[in-house]
């Protein structure tokens, strides 16, 4: 019987090619297309699976309220981790953590490499596993590096290097390392990753020996692996004791300052966040959250292109079915159950789906490179092949082809016998789920395609906007060398200054945007000014630092060579002088301690000098040219600025042979931060234009089949009469309708999400409802393209023929 | 065999009911050949429907082998029509898509005999119906009268006791269609009661007795004699 079923099966599947072929290349197209997405997504939730304690390693972060709120910091000092361990019961393993970007040496060879300082704990906590050396304690020795495989390669060429020595320059400290193990390279989806890890207290001086005892300083993350028997809410329960002796002060002035405490009453609360969470992690009100919207979305978009092929495999599954009623009819005269047929039907569509589902894994598989540079992930199908993984993928395959293909089967199995026999199929029922099912089609069509939209024009906002400073004309460099860096800005001064098309250098210890070199920092300094506590970003600059970037000073002036004073002076941003309130900010002076003042000499005109996602927060501008020499900027001149980049790159290379040159645009540094933005356009664009294509397959079929459902009355129409165009426009009329009722429910449900996702933003663009016009217009103009090669066609056919073979 | 008593069935639309079968009632004995004739829309084809178990009556009585089978549901009258019945369509009804062995076989397939006693089954039947060389044929690819010939072997490959026939010759031409009705002839002679609408008096005159419907009612009953 099976064979009798998989036999019919086929050869109904080969007669009815042109729908079998739509069908497959629609289910084909969405399988390939949701294995890519779900692999993405799948992916980017995977993140931190593999610690073999990851149900127990948290990362451990404050809640401190403030007065403006409260507010999450992951950022802890020297004795904090030591203390929690000793003082709060439940803390199994602890370890700091400070990854930064370090100089190695190797004879000639100079590379720029990421260093994890880290306690012994670190290797026991986390699954990092040393596949050469030592095993247990990789880090041991204080003169003791662990290196990566990849790391060991790039820096040996190979990797039997253990009892090998090599230098490591950090923040200008120099010294050297043997190497104890090589640790196997971590998998792409680990949030934690460094080329060398070296013990905690071998940081500079100003990162660690001088910060011993100092609670204040906080400059590197904690992580612990929580006792057997703890939960995480019991143990930042038993914190309170904790806090109150560590961050009396604290709390003490955040109370005076008119901060809320939380619910328990507390000013600073230490919290856990599970280390599997991290990668997804952000704050709200203070509190780490993981957000996964962005997996999740693009789960929801590859089910969103399933269910429209799906829809498509039943609406023509049940349009052609009509052709069949008399072999279901006869098939029931002889005998056959309700379930025999059913399971017939059902054979069939299950064969469409393998075949799709084939076509479709080797569609993706063939486009997984391009799709990971477009949507700039590392994911690949053997990183998420986990048995829970397969299983649930072949679990939610069953059930697309049990509802999907189930559906029409159920249908046509219950057809009566003489109703069958006889070849009439009530098609009302029937038509309004066809439909239904295509107003649904066409409502995530119209859905994706206003969210592109909206995404594009956001995304274009925040590229283009005016962020306050000149982004267009200043190359800014990572000032990565062996040599001292205020003798390399010299030098490059020298080299540079006079040469035609370079206007302006200068240099800070930040960087403006995303750098090639993919580092940045937050550095908050929190000040008692006239009895409140002022919190405010700081920066180190060079001289010519406002002119260099474009600030503009709208009170007192910028530093100045000519006064010797500006060593002791500050310029603060509109954000900060509103915080400090005074009438005049210019007679501020701010006390960092006792012995230490600053005079306001300027106010600059608010800039974004972080990512557009947040609103502009107080910044303020030390003058420094020691400490400001991470990054060099250059003003080129608008003319060639091409030409000048190169020069710039020239006399980088010149002064620093060995070192690489991160150099680029301040406005590509800002497009590397849109990169979230841009992902997500991508995403929604191309589930968009997925949409929209399998939407029009599905039209397309349907339409083929109602020209040829109607063809006599098409004919008597022109008999009697009609002409082309109004034959045309009768056929479109009632797929317009439904492109119009898709509209009418999309439209809302787009405005609303939209104006959801732009809340996030406290620079967006107005929703306007020529966007959703705009979608609902274009949906509309590509379904009647779709249907017209049909419609018109069939208006345009002789009446005679179309009656002659009724 | 079949005795029917003041049967009735109706079609009712929104505004109308029609009567198709009004208080009808006659008896089929074992082995008898019967016509049913009558104008359009007489009621002929409910009748065969009813008594095929593809349909169920609205009223009266129908004893089937001794059951009264009037009030089974679709399950119950499928299994009872597998095992007893037969049909032959005006249209033959061969499924497209199988070939003509696949086709005689699809009756054996229901009733769940082994695949090798089918296949010796259906042999048997295509030898005796003469198209055993065109088993390997599809439909579309035979003339009129070989795929009502398919249809007829379809129809007894199961060893109906009743061949019920819906116009068997409408769609053939004269000599295509006497030999269909030989074809019947020779089945009723070996047995098999067969129950046949039809408009054509020609093919009436093969059987024993010709029922004449008309409005769903019976208006008379003929016995003939030479068959």
């Amino acid at each position: 019987m099976n064979k009798n079923y998989l036999k019919i099966a086929f050869r109904n599947l080969w007669k009815n090619l042109t729908f079998t072929s739509l069908n497959i290349l629609g289910l084909t197209i969405a399988f390939g297309v949701a294995i890519l997405l779900s692999t993405y997504a799948l992916f980017q939730l995977s993140y931190d699976e593999f610690h073999e304690n990851k149900d127990s390693i948290y990362q451990v972060y404050s809640t401190d309220q403030l007065p403006d709120g409260p507010e999450g910091d992951v950022s802890k000092s020297i004795p904090f981790a030591g203390a929690l361990q000793e003082e709060v019961p439940g803390v199994e393993k602890i370890t700091r953590f400070n990854g930064r970007g370090v100089l190695v040496l190797n004879g000639d060879k100079q590379l720029t490499m990421t260093a994890a300082y880290v306690d012994p704990d670190f290797f026991s906590i986390f699954s990092f596993p040393a596949i050469k050396g030592e095993k247990n304690n990789p880090i041991g020795k204080k003169s003791s590096v662990a290196i990566s495989e990849a790391a060991a390669n790039k820096i040996f060429g190979h990797t039997d290097v253990l009892g090998e020595s090599i230098r490591v320059i950090t923040e200008g400290k120099e010294s050297p390392f043997t190497v104890s193990a090589i640790i196997e390279d971590m998998p792409d989806q680990s949030s934690i990753k460094f080329d060398l890890a070296l013990d905690f207290t071998n940081q500079s001086d100003f990162s660690y020996a001088d910060n011993i005892g100092d609670w204040d300083k906080e400059n590197h993350e904690v992580y612990m692996q929580l006792a057997k028997g703890v939960t995480p809410q019991q143990f930042e329960k038993s914190t309170e004791a904790f806090t109150v002796a560590h961050y009396a002060d604290d709390m003490a002035a955040a109370k005076r300052d008119g901060a809320q405490p939380n619910a328990e009453g507390n000013y600073i609360q230490i919290r856990l966040f599970p280390v599997a969470d991290i990668s997804l992690a952000e704050f709200k009100n203070g509190i780490a959250t993981a957000n996964k919207t962005m997996p999740f979305l693009v789960l929801g978009i590859s089910f969103l292109i399933i269910f429209i092929a799906s829809v498509n495999f039943i609406n023509m599954s049940i349009a052609k079915s009509t052709q069949r009623l008399r072999e279901i009819g006869m098939r029931k005269t002889l005998g056959a159950g309700k379930s025999q047929l059913f399971f017939q039907f059902w054979g069939e569509s299950i064969l469409v789906f393998i075949i799709s589902v084939a076509l479709g894994m080797l569609i993706a598989l063939a486009l997984m490179d391009p799709f990971k540079t477009l949507f700039n992930t590392q994911a690949t199908f053997s990183s998420i092949a986990t048995p829970e993984i397969l299983t649930g993928f072949i679990f939610v395959l069953l059930l697309i082809t049990l509802i999907a293909g189930g559906y029409p089967a159920l249908l046509l199995s219950k057809l009566g016998t003489i109703q069958a026999l006889k070849g009439k199929l009530k098609l009302s029922g029937k038509n309004r789920v066809r439909d239904f099912l295509m107003v649904l089609q066409f409502g995530i069509a119209i859905l994706l395609i206003s969210g592109t939209f909206v995404l594009h024009n956001q995304l274009e906002f925040m590229r283009t906007k005016d962020l306050g400073f000149n982004k267009e004309q200043v190359v800014a460099f990572a000032l990565n060398g062996k040599q001292n860096d205020t003798r390399t800005m010299q030098l490059l001064r020298d080299e540079l200054e006079d040469k035609p098309g370079i206007l302006q250098i200068t240099a800070a210890n930040n960087i403006l945007g995303l750098g090639k070199d993919g580092s940045r920092s937050t550095s908050v300094l929190g000040f008692e000014y006239k009895g409140r506590n002022v919190y405010t970003n700081m920066l180190f600059v060079d001289y010519d630092y406002s002119e260099t970037i474009g600030l503009e000073v709208i009170q007192g002036r910028s530093f100045d060579r000519k006064y010797a004073t500006d060593s002791l002076s500050v310029v603060i941003n509109e954000a900060m002088a509103r915080t400090i309130q005074e009438e005049n900010p210019l007679n501020a002076r701010i006390y960092l301690d006792d012995s230490l003042s600053f005079s306001v000499i300027g106010v600059v005109k608010d800039y974004n000098f972080q990512d557009l996602d947040n609103t502009i927060e107080p910044i303020t501008l030390f003058l420094n040219p020691e400490r400001s020499t991470r990054y060099a900027y250059v003003k080129v001149s608008p003319k060639n600025a091409t030409t000048s980049f190169e020069k710039i790159r020239a006399a980088w290379n010149k002064i620093e042979p060995n070192a690489e040159f991160t150099g680029s645009f301040l406005d590509e540094n800002i497009d590397r931060t849109l990169k979230r933005e841009r992902t997500m356009t991508t995403i929604i664009s191309s589930g968009a234009i997925i949409a929209i294509v399998l939407s029009c397959i599905g039209l397309f079929a349907i339409s083929l089949l109602i020209v040829a459902q109607r063809r006599k009355e098409i004919g008597i129409r022109k008999v009697v009469g009609a002409s082309v165009s109004t034959i045309t426009l009768m056929l479109t009329k009632d797929f317009l309708k439904l492109v119009g009722i898709s509209f009418l429910i999309a439209a809302p449900v787009a405005w609303w999400l939209m104006s959801k996702w732009l809340q996030e933003y406290p620079y967006k663009i107005e929703l306007n409802i020529w966007i959703f016009i705009a979608a609902g217009v274009l949906s509309a103009v590509i379904a009647v393209l779709t249907i017209s090669f049909k419609t018109i066609k069939a208006a345009l056919q002789n009446p005679v023929k179309s009656l002659k073979t009724e | 065999m079949i005795k029917i008593t003041e049967l009735e069935k109706y079609y009712r639309t929104e505004e109308v009911q029609t009567i198709a079968l009004n208080k009808l009632s006659f008896e089929v004995k074992q082995g008898e050949f019967v016509a049913v004739m009558g104008p359009s829309g007489c009621g002929k084809s409910t009748l065969l429907n009813i008594l095929g178990l593809l349909d169920d009556p609205d009223g009266g009585s129908f004893i089937f082998n001794g059951i009264e089978v009037a009030g089974f549901n679709e399950r119950k009258r499928a299994n009872l029509r597998k095992h007893n019945i037969g049909f032959v369509f005006q249209s033959f009804n061969l499924i497209d898509e199988l070939t003509v062995f696949e086709n005689v076989e699809l009756p054996l397939i229901y009733t769940g005999v082994r695949p090798a006693d089918r296949k010796a089954r259906v042999h048997e039947v295509l030898e005796k119906m003469q198209i055993m060389h065109r088993r390997k044929h599809f439909p579309q690819q035979l003339s009129g009268g070989q795929q009502q010939r398919v249809a007829v072997a379809r129809a007894v490959v199961n060893n109906p006791k009743l061949i019920l026939a819906d116009e068997p010759t409408g769609n053939l031409d004269s000599s295509n269609g006497n030999e269909v009705m030989d074809l019947l002839t020779e089945l009723n002679e070996a047995g098999t009661t067969i129950i046949m609408v039809t408009h054509s008096e020609h093919d009436a005159k093969f059987s024993h007795r010709i029922i004449r419907m008309l409005d769903g009612e019976k208006v008379t009953e003929n016995i003939l004699v030479n068959a």
